[in-house]
């Protein structure tokens, strides 16, 4: 067992667990976030990615001895049901959502990306991006779709 | 032996690091990115007492250039590998192998030392250090050693790296305009996929012709380790590299190769992939120094 000090979404939480235990289970079981899904736990799902320091990941391979002192967020840190982030938003508009279990991972992924750019996504783009999130319930145009919105509205918020 | 069980130390400097794989009793495992390890210890086939993470050791993060040769720290993700100007311009090979690697959550936690050290046949950034002529230094407590990429893998998961050693530099020679490079994947689908055959190839080209001086080629997920071609590396600089001679070339490429038949593919179809891919990583580097050729400096 150790106690492990980390940020989710930031506020600063300590766990005391063994270090060989997934952040994933960290997340969903001592800090009571269950938004990230397990799905594969073998990161070809992306059902439980995590932004860690602002990049995506898959939290079902990260370690939570790997996590100490850093920057975690999950879908419930990107926005709330009253104050949602543009992609949520785009997401509920687009109806790009079935099921819903590959959708906080997907939100993730998209939150991370559009942060990480400056200019409107073509469609290969956020294809490229979003590579590493399956969707086993619908087609993926939906998603696409949503995601292409939610640049634009980012943008022209931008320039605003 | 339970999941919970296994412990972790996580050493702030590479002495620290050395001094406990040289003196402790318990059985480690060396932890990078994770991308891998976790998987095998989830799976039940890795049963050690402790994991010895690696992510605080920040002399183990660098990419840098030094006189003729580039220097790549183990622990450089392949995000970072794939962002970074100075290898986009001395090393597209491995810029593109880097970029074939998973999918961004995978490139962004995954090293290239990690890629390394779980020494898996269908790896995708060892090929390209095969055709860059790459060097990997080996350090452990009384000493370093360099072992080149093609003498480093002696099996599947298996290095000439002692329990006592880890990776601590990958350095290859800069290379000039003239050397291209491209890598070349099949896979189940375009992101996130292990490798059914891959090839990496360098060539140094003459100025101002389709003439090759020489190269490199070398197949992955087609053997026990990552192969060499040589063979059609020695076909390389016969002539000019018309399309002819790049269907000869390729021709030969399946005698180069010994795959087996597993999930992925069978043997014959892999042969058979392996001349594709070659042929198709050839016509575009060819097509690729054509283009650039014509455009004015």
């Amino acid at each position: 067992m150790k106690t492990i000090d980390f940020f989710v979404n930031g506020t600063e939480i300590s766990v005391t667990c063994s270090p060989s235990k997934t952040l994933l289970e960290v997340l969903r079981e001592d800090a009571g976030l269950t938004g990230s899904k397990e799905c594969c736990g073998k990161g070809e799902c992306g059902s439980c990615t995590v932004s860690l320091n602002g990049l995506p990941v898959c939290s079902c391979l990260v370690l939570a001895g790997q996590v100490h002192g850093e920057n975690i967020i999950t879908v419930e840190g990107i926005g709330t049901p009253e104050n949602m982030d543009p992609v949520q938003q785009a997401f509920m508009d687009e109806g790009a959502t079935q099921c819903g279990y590959c959708t906080p991972g997907l939100i993730v992924s998209a939150r991370s990306y559009l942060n990480s750019i400056g200019h409107l996504p073509g469609l290969d783009e956020i294809k490229q991006a979003l590579g590493g999130n399956l969707c086993r319930c619908t087609g993926y145009t939906k998603i696409l779709k949503a995601v292409q919105t939610a640049a634009e509205k980012q943008l022209t918020f931008r320039e605003l | 032996m339970y999941v919970s069980e296994i412990d972790m130390l996580s050493p702030h400097s590479l002495l620290e690091c050395l001094y406990l794989l040289e003196n402790d009793k318990a059985s480690f495992r060396l932890l990078a990115g994770g991308t891998d390890a976790v998987v095998r210890m989830k799976e039940g086939k890795w049963q050690h007492d402790c994991w010895l993470n690696l992510n605080n050791i920040d002399e183990l993060k660098f990419i840098a250039i030094e006189k003729d040769e580039i220097h790549i720290g183990p622990l450089a993700t392949h995000s970072e590998i794939i962002s970074s100007p100075l290898l986009q311009d001395h090393a597209d090979v491995l810029v593109q192998a880097s970029r074939e690697v998973g999918a961004a959550q995978m490139q962004n936690m995954g090293t290239i030392g990690g890629n390394i050290g779980t020494a898996s046949p269908a790896g995708d950034t060892i090929p390209a250090l095969f055709a860059l002529g790459a060097s990997i230094e080996l350090t452990s407590i009384t000493g370093k050693r360099q072992v080149s990429a093609e003498d480093f893998f002696i099996g599947p998961g298996k290095t000439v790296a002692f329990p006592n050693e880890i990776i601590t530099k990958i350095s290859f020679k800069i290379r000039g305009k003239h050397d291209i490079g491209i890598f070349q994947k099949l896979g189940p689908r375009k992101a996130q996929s292990i490798s059914i055959v891959n090839v990496a190839i360098s060539l140094s080209m003459k100025e101002g012709t389709k003439e090759c001086l020489g190269g490199r080629i070398a197949f992955g997920s087609v053997g026990p380790t990552v192969l060499r071609a040589k063979k059609c590396e020695a076909m390389l600089s016969l002539g000019e590299l018309s399309n002819d001679m790049i269907s000869n070339i390729s021709s030969v490429a399946w005698k180069e190769v010994m795959p087996i038949s597993d999930i992925r593919a069978s043997a014959s179809y892999r042969r058979d992939m392996a001349s594709a891919l070659l042929e198709r990583g050839l016509y575009r580097l060819m097509k690729r120094w054509a283009d650039n050729e014509r455009k004015p400096l």
